[in-house]
C-alpha cells in the first residue's frame, strides 16, 4: 500500500506521452493508453487486497506554509478508497479498451486518448487525497478532464454549448464546497479529513457551524453528481462520446459527489439537519429525474435521468445514516451503469442514431449486446438475484430504519418508475419489428463486446458481497473500526424486500404491456408464453386505465416538473446570467473612448470617497 | 555636502540602478553613433544583458542588512529587495518580448529608443521601490511615468498609438497632480518629507482636525495612485491606453509598471498612515479607512471582471483582466494581514509569469495577422498544439485553477483575508463570486483555441526569444502552483518577514 501513489501516475504517464507523440502513435494511442490503466488496475487490486487484512495507510509531506499554517499533500487508503480506486481504474480501464473500437477512425483519436488519461489521473488521485485542500484541487481538474472530454466533438455547436454548461454549472457546486472547506479550516485549523473529524467528535465546533459547512460541502456534491437543481448539466453532457458518458457520467465523476458526502459522513452526521437535507434532496432527485426519464426519446438521455436518479438514491441513503447502502449502491451503480452506456455505444455504433423511436426489433441483429442491455436494465429494476436489487433493497431498508417513512415511499415509487422507463427503453430499442431502414446493422467488434461482458458479469455477482442471506462482507469490512459510519447492516422487515421486487415487476410488466404487448409479433410471443400471453389480453382493459389515467397523470406530473426546470432553474440562472450581462454592457457603455469621461469619473469617484469620510467621520 | 561626504556614502548599494543608469547611456550614444544600416535589436539583447547583470548585483546585496544612503532618501530594506526582484525579472522577460516584436507598420527607425526608454522606465520603478522620501519616491514615478508615455505612442505613424499615449498623458498629469496635491498635506502637517521623520511627528499627533485633513490626504493619495495601479476609480484609461500601445508596451504597462504601483502604494501607506492615530487614539488611519479601501476593492474587482465579459478586443480584455487582478492584489492590501507582504509578492510572482506568458502568445497571434479579435485565436489547438497548450496554461492560472501558481496566490490572499479579525468574509466572498465570472471569459478564450475550426492557414513560427519567454513562463506557472513553497522558502531565508520595513 506504500506504492499507492503510484496508482493516479500511470494514466497522468499516458496523457503527457499521448500528448507529446499522439500524433505520431496515430491508432496506436489505445495500446499505450489501455496498457497503462491496466498497470493501474493491477495496483488497485493489489491495494485493495492488501487493505482487506491490513490497517488504513496515510502517508504526507509538507507542501506549503503560510505563515504558521502548514499545509501537506499525501496520500490515505482507507476502505472506502481502496474500493473506489478499483471502481475507477476498471471502469477506466474498460472504458480505454471499448473506445478502441468505438473511436476507431475518428480524426483526433490520440488527443480522445490522452483527455481519457487526464480524466483517469484526475479521478485517481481525488480519491487517494487525504485533505479537502488536495481533494479540491483534483476535483477541478475532473472537472476539467470531463469539460475537455464533454466538448470533444466540438464541430458540434450543442456539445460546445454542453461542455461550457457542465463546466459552469459544477463549478456553481464548487463555489459551495470551496467555501464550505475555508469555513472547516477556519474553524479547526486543518484540512486533514482525521483532524477535522477529530475536532468535531470533541466538540469543538458549535452546531449552527457543523450544519453550515455540510450543508456548503453538499452543494458541492450536488453540482458534481447532477443533484437536483443543479442536475441540468448531465443529460446536456451526453453530446460527448458514448464511452466518455460511460466512464464520467456513469461510473465515476458524477459518483463523486456522492463519495464526497460519503468521505466527509463523520460531519454530516454530527448533524441531524444537514442528513435530513441530503435525505431529502436525494429522495427528491430520485423521483423527480425518475418522472423525467419517463419521457425522454432518446436512449443516452433516458440513461442520463436514470443516472441522475440513482445517485439521488446513493444520497438518500447517505442521508439516511445508511453509509454501506450509499456506498454499495456506488459500486454496484457504477458497474450496471457503465454496461448500459458501453450497450447503449454500441447500439448507437449499429444504428447511427439515438433516437429511440426509431429503432426497433435490435435483439437478433446484436446478439451480443442485447443480452448484455437486458442484464444491466434488470439490475438497474432491481429485479431479484442482480446487483441492484441488493444494493437498492439496502437503502430502502436504511430509510425505513431511520423513520424517513414518506421518503422511503417516495423511493418506492421511483424504483417503480425506474423499473418501467429502463424496460420501455429496453422494449422501444429490442423488441418489436425490425425496421426497414436499419438493414446494415452489424454486431461491434470484440474490443467493444469485451468490456461489456466483463461489466455484464459484475453487475450480476457484484452484488453477491453484501446480502442479507449469505453475509454482509463489504458492510462489516466498510465500517470495521470506524464507530462513526454505523453498523455493516441495518435490519429491516423482511416485507420492505418482497415491495421492492413486486414494484419493480410491476414496472417491467407495465412497460411490456405498453411497448411490447403492440408491437411484437404474436406468434413470437404465443409460441413462447402462451400463459402470459391469455392473461395479457384478458386485462387489456386495465393496459387502457393505466394508458387514461396513470400514465396520464404522470405525464402531467412530469410535464409539471420539466416545467419548473425550465422556467424556475433555468429562468434562474438566466437571471443571474442576465444580470450579469447587463452589468458588463453599462461598463462599457460607459467607457466611451472620451478622455472626460475617465477623468470625471476618478474625479466623482475621488469626491464620494471624500464625502462619505468626512460624513462618516462626523466633521459635518 | 562636500566630497567627502559624498563619497562616504555606501553606494554599493544603489548598484543594480547604476547599472540600468549606465547601460541607458551607453545605448542611447550607441543608437546615435552606430550606422543606420546597423539593425537596432542588439541594443535590444544589451538591455536584456544589463536587466541579467542589475539581477546578479541584486542577488548580491540579499545577504545585506537593512541600508540608506542619502540622508535616508533611498533605502534598501527587504522589502525593496524582494520587489525590484519582480521588476526586474518582468523587466527582462519584456525585453525579451520587445526583441521580437514585429509589427506591419514597422518601428525599425526608432526600435533603440524602445530600449532605452523602457530602461529609464525600469530605473524610476526600481527607484520607487527603494525611496525613503517623498521626494525620490515622486522622482521615481515620474521617471516611469514619462518614459511609459513616450513608450505608448512609439508608434508614430499609427493612429491607435497616438491616440493611447495622449490619452495616457492626460489622465496621468491628472493623477499626479491628485497624488502630489495629497503628499502636500501630509508635507503641510510635518513639515517633511522623509517617510521616517514623518512618520514619527504624526504618532504624537492629537488634534482631530489634523487627523481630518490627514484623511483628506489619505484619500487623494490613493486615487491618485490608483491610476498606476488601474484599479476604481482611476482605471478607464487601460483599455484604450493597453489596445493601442505596441505589444511589449502593454505588457510593461500590465505587469511592471501596475507592480511599481503597488509598491509605492505599499511604502507610502503602511510607513505613514500606520503611524497616524483615529480619533480614538489606537486604531491606526489606515485600518480605520480599511472599509473604503475594502470597498474600493470590491468594485475594481467587479468592474474589471464584468466590462471583460464584453471584449472582443484580446488586448481590452486583458486590460479588464489586469483590472480585476489589481483588485485581488487590493484584497490582500485591505486585509493587512500579518501575511500581506507574502501574499502580495507571490501573486505578483505569479502574475509577472502568467500574465506575461499570455502576452507572448498575443503578440505572436495579433502581430501575425495585424489585428488584435479574439477571433484570431479559433482553432490555435489545431494550427500550433504545443502553443495553445501553453496558452491553456496562461489562462487556468489567471483564472486561478489548482495546479498553478495563479491558484495559489488566490488561496494565499483568501486566506489572509479570512485569518484577520474580524474577517474580511465579504470581501473574500466577492472575490470568489467574481472569480467564477472571470472563468466566462477565460474560458472563452479556452473555446476559441480548442473548439473552433482554425481561423488562420499557416504555422505559427515562434522566435527564440519569445520561446525562451514562453518556457520560462509555462514551467514557473506550473512549478510555483505544485511547489509554492519554493519561494515562500525563498522569501523566509532572506528577507525575515520584511521585519526590516518599518525600522
Amino acid at each position: 500500500m506504500e506504492n499507492a501513489w503510484l496508482i493516479p501516475l500511470f494514466p497522468l504517464l499516458s496523457f503527457l506521452v499521448l500528448l507529446l507523440f499522439g500524433k505520431r502513435l496515430k491508432e496506436a494511442s489505445a495500446y499505450v493508453g489501455i496498457l497503462l490503466t491496466l498497470a493501474s488496475l493491477v495496483f488497485s487490486v493489489i491495494v485493495l487486497v492488501a487493505r482487506l487484512t491490513d490497517a488504513t495507510f496515510k502517508a504526507e509531506a509538507d507542501w506549503l506554509q503560510i505563515g504558521d499554517l502548514q499545509l501537506t499533500v499525501g496520500f490515505e487508503v482507507n476502505q472506502l478508497n481502496a474500493l473506489m480506486l478499483v471502481i475507477v481504474s476498471l471502469v477506466s480501464f474498460l472504458v480505454h479498451t471499448y473506445s478502441k473500437g468505438y473511436m476507431h477512425g475518428d480524426e483526433r483519436f490520440p488527443v480522445f486518448y490522452a483527455y481519457l488519461g487526464l480524466f483517469t489521473f484526475a479521478m485517481l488521485g481525488l480519491v487517494l487525497s487525504p485533505n479537502l485542500l488536495q481533494t479540491y484541487i483534483f476535483w477541478e481538474l475532473v472537472g476539467v478532464g470531463s469539460f475537455l472530454l464533454i466538448g470533444f466533438y466540438f464541430n458540434k455547436e450543442s456539445a460546445k454549448a454542453a461542455a461550457k454548461k457542465a463546466f459552469i454549472m459544477t463549478r456553481i457546486g464548487d463555489v459551495g464546497l470551496l467555501i464550505g472547506m475555508i469555513l472547516l479550516f477556519w474553524q479547526t485549523g486543518s484540512f486533514e479529513y482525521d483532524e477535522i473529524f477529530a475536532s468535531v467528535h470533541a466538540g469543538e465546533v458549535s452546531g449552527t457551524m457543523i450544519t453550515l459547512t455540510s450543508i456548503l460541502i453538499f452543494i458541492g456534491a450536488v453540482g458534481k453528481s447532477g443533484q437536483f437543481p443543479l442536475h441540468t448539466w448531465l443529460p446536456d453532457a451526453m453530446e460527448g462520446p458514448t464511452p466518455v458518458s460511460a466512464l464520467i457520467h456513469a461510473a465515476t465523476m458524477v459518483a463523486a459527489g456522492v463519495y464526497l458526502v460519503a468521505t466527509m459522513f463523520p460531519l454530516f452526521a454530527a448533524s441531524d439537519t444537514a442528513m435530513s437535507t441530503v435525505a431529502i434532496v436525494g429522495a427528491f432527485t430520485a423521483i423527480f429525474a425518475a418522472t423525467i426519464g419517463l419521457t425522454q426519446t432518446d436512449i443516452k438521455r433516458v440513461l442520463a435521468y436514470s443516472t441522475v436518479s440513482q445517485l439521488g438514491y446513493m444520497m438518500l441513503a447517505l442521508g439516511a445514516a445508511g453509509y454501506v447502502a450509499g456506498v454499495f449502491h456506488l459500486m454496484t451503480h457504477a458497474f450496471f451503469k457503465a454496461l448500459l452506456f458501453l450497450a447503449a455505444g454500441s447500439v448507437i455504433h449499429a444504428v447511427h442514431t439515438q433516437d429511440i423511436e426509431k429503432m426497433g426489433g435490435l435483439w437478433k441483429k446484436l446478439s451480443f449486446t442485447a443480452p448484455l442491455f437486458l442484464i444491466g436494465t434488470l439490475a438497474i429494476s432491481g429485479v431479484p438475484l442482480f446487483s441492484g436489487f441488493f444494493s437498492k433493497d439496502e437503502i430502502l431498508i436504511a430509510a425505513w430504519a431511520n423513520g424517513n417513512y414518506v421518503l422511503f415511499w417516495l423511493a418506492v415509487i421511483a424504483a417503480f418508475f425506474t423499473a418501467f422507463y429502463m424496460f420501455r427503453l429496453f422494449f422501444m430499442v429490442f423488441a418489436g419489428k425490425e425496421r426497414s431502414d436499419m438493414k446494415k446493422v452489424h454486431e461491434s467488434p470484440f474490443t467493444m463486446t469485451g468490456p461489456m461482458i466483463v461489466l455484464g458479469i459484475l453487475a450480476v455477482v457484484s452484488g453477491y458481497v453484501n446480502t442479507p442471506w449469505f453475509g454482509t462482507f463489504l458492510g462489516d469490512w466498510l465500517v470495521d473500526g470506524n464507530e462513526a459510519l454505523g453498523h455493516g447492516h441495518i435490519e429491516g422487515p423482511a416485507w420492505i424486500m418482497i415491495v421492492a421486487t413486486v414494484v419493480s415487476l410491476a414496472g417491467i410488466y407495465l412497460a411490456y404491456l405498453m411497448y411490447s404487448k403492440k408491437t411484437l409479433a404474436r406468434d413470437w410471443f404465443t409460441s413462447r408464453a402462451p400463459t402470459l400471453y391469455s392473461i395479457v389480453v384478458n386485462k387489456y382493459f386495465i393496459d387502457e386505465i393505466y394508458n387514461s389515467t396513470f400514465v396520464y397523470a404522470t405525464k402531467a406530473v412530469s410535464l409539471f416538473l420539466r416545467f419548473i426546470e425550465l422556467f424556475l432553474v433555468e429562468g434562474l440562472v438566466k437571471s443571474v446570467t442576465g444580470i450579469v450581462k447587463g452589468l458588463g454592457k453599462t461598463g462599457s457603455k460607459l467607457q466611451s473612448g472620451q478622455v472626460q469621461t475617465y477623468s470625471t469619473v476618478a474625479f466623482v469617484g475621488l469626491a464620494v470617497l471624500l464625502i462619505i469620510f468626512a460624513l462618516t467621520g462626523g466633521y459635518f | 555636502m562636500d566630497l567627502e561626504k559624498l563619497l562616504s556614502f555606501d553606494w554599493g548599494l544603489m548598484a543594480p540602478e547604476f547599472i540600468i543608469l549606465i547601460a541607458t547611456v551607453l545605448l542611447t550614444l550607441l543608437d546615435l553613433f552606430l550606422p543606420k544600416k546597423v539593425n537596432r535589436r542588439i541594443l535590444g539583447w544589451i538591455a536584456f544583458a544589463s536587466v541579467l547583470v542589475a539581477i546578479a548585483a541584486l542577488g548580491g546585496l540579499l545577504g545585506e542588512q537593512v541600508g540608506s544612503i542619502l540622508h535616508d532618501t533611498f533605502r534598501l530594506d527587504s522589502f525593496a529587495k524582494a520587489f525590484k526582484l519582480l521588476l526586474l525579472v518582468g523587466s527582462a522577460l519584456v525585453l525579451l518580448l520587445a526583441i521580437d516584436y514585429q509589427p506591419k507598420e514597422g518601428l525599425n527607425e526608432y526600435r533603440g529608443e524602445f530600449y532605452y526608454l523602457f530602461l529609464t522606465g525600469l530605473l524610476g520603478t526600481m527607484i520607487m521601490s527603494s525611496s525613503g522620501d517623498l521626494i525620490t519616491l515622486f522622482v521615481g514615478l515620474e521617471l516611469l511615468s514619462i518614459s511609459s508615455y513616450i513608450l505608448a505612442g512609439l508608434r508614430k505613424k499609427n493612429l491607435k498609438s497616438n491616440e493611447s499615449a495622449m490619452k495616457y498623458v492626460i489622465n496621468g498629469s491628472i493623477s499626479t497632480a491628485i497624488t502630489l496635491f495629497g503628499m502636500s498635506y501630509l508635507y503641510g502637517i510635518t513639515g517633511s518629507t522623509n517617510l521616517k521623520a514623518m512618520a514619527g511627528t504624526l504618532t504624537t499627533l492629537n488634534d482631530p482636525q489634523y487627523i481630518y485633513l490627514l484623511g483628506l490626504s489619505f484619500f487623494m493619495i490613493f486615487v491618485g495612485l490608483s491610476f498606476k495601479l488601474a484599479s476604481v476609480p482611476f482605471h478607464m484609461w487601460a483599455p484604450d491606453v493597453y489596445e493601442g500601445a505596441p505589444t511589449p508596451v502593454t505588457a510593461f504597462l500590465s505587469v511592471v509598471s501596475k507592480i511599481a504601483g503597488f509598491v509605492i502604494l505599499i511604502r507610502v501607506m503602511v510607513s505613514i498612515y500606520s503611524a497616524i492615530p483615529m480619533e480614538d487614539g489606537t486604531t491606526p488611519m489606515l485600518f480605520g479607512l480599511q472599509d473604503f479601501i475594502g470597498f474600493l476593492a470590491a468594485v475594481t474587482m467587479i468592474v474589471g471582471n464584468l466590462v471583460a465579459l464584453r471584449q472582443r478586443n484580446i488586448k481590452r480584455l486583458f486590460a479588464y483582466s489586469s483590472i480585476a487582478h489589481a483588485g485581488y492584489l487590493l484584497v490582500a492590501f485591505t486585509a493587512m494581514s500579518y501575511v500581506m507582504f507574502d501574499s502580495i509578492w507571490f501573486y505578483m510572482l505569479a502574475y509577472v509569469f502568467m500574465n506575461l506568458g499570455a502576452f507572448a502568445i498575443i503578440q505572436l497571434v495579433t502581430t501575425k495577422v495585424g489585428s488584435e479579435d479574439i477571433a484570431h485565436f479559433a482553432g490555435l489547438y489545431r494550427r500550433a498544439p504545443i502553443l495553445a497548450v501553453t496558452m491553456a496554461v496562461f489562462i487556468l492560472s489567471l483564472a486561478g485553477i489548482p495546479g498553478t501558481a495563479g491558484f495559489i496566490g488566490k488561496l494565499n490572499i483568501f486566506l489572509g483575508a479570512l485569518m484577520v479579525s474580524p474577517s474580511h468574509y465579504v470581501l473574500a466572498s466577492i472575490m470568489i463570486a467574481t472569480s467564477v465570472i472571470s472563468y466566462f471569459y477565460y474560458f472563452g478564450i479556452m473555446t476559441q483555441m480548442f473548439f473552433r475550426p482554425r481561423a488562420e492557414e499557416g504555422k505559427l513560427k515562434v522566435p527564440a526569444a519569445t520561446t525562451a519567454v514562453l518556457i520560462i513562463c509555462a514551467a514557473a506557472t506550473i512549478l510555483f502552483g505544485v511547489m509554492p513553497q519554493l519561494a515562500f522558502d525563498f522569501l523566509q531565508s532572506n528577507f525575515n518577514q520584511f521585519l526590516d520595513f518599518m525600522g
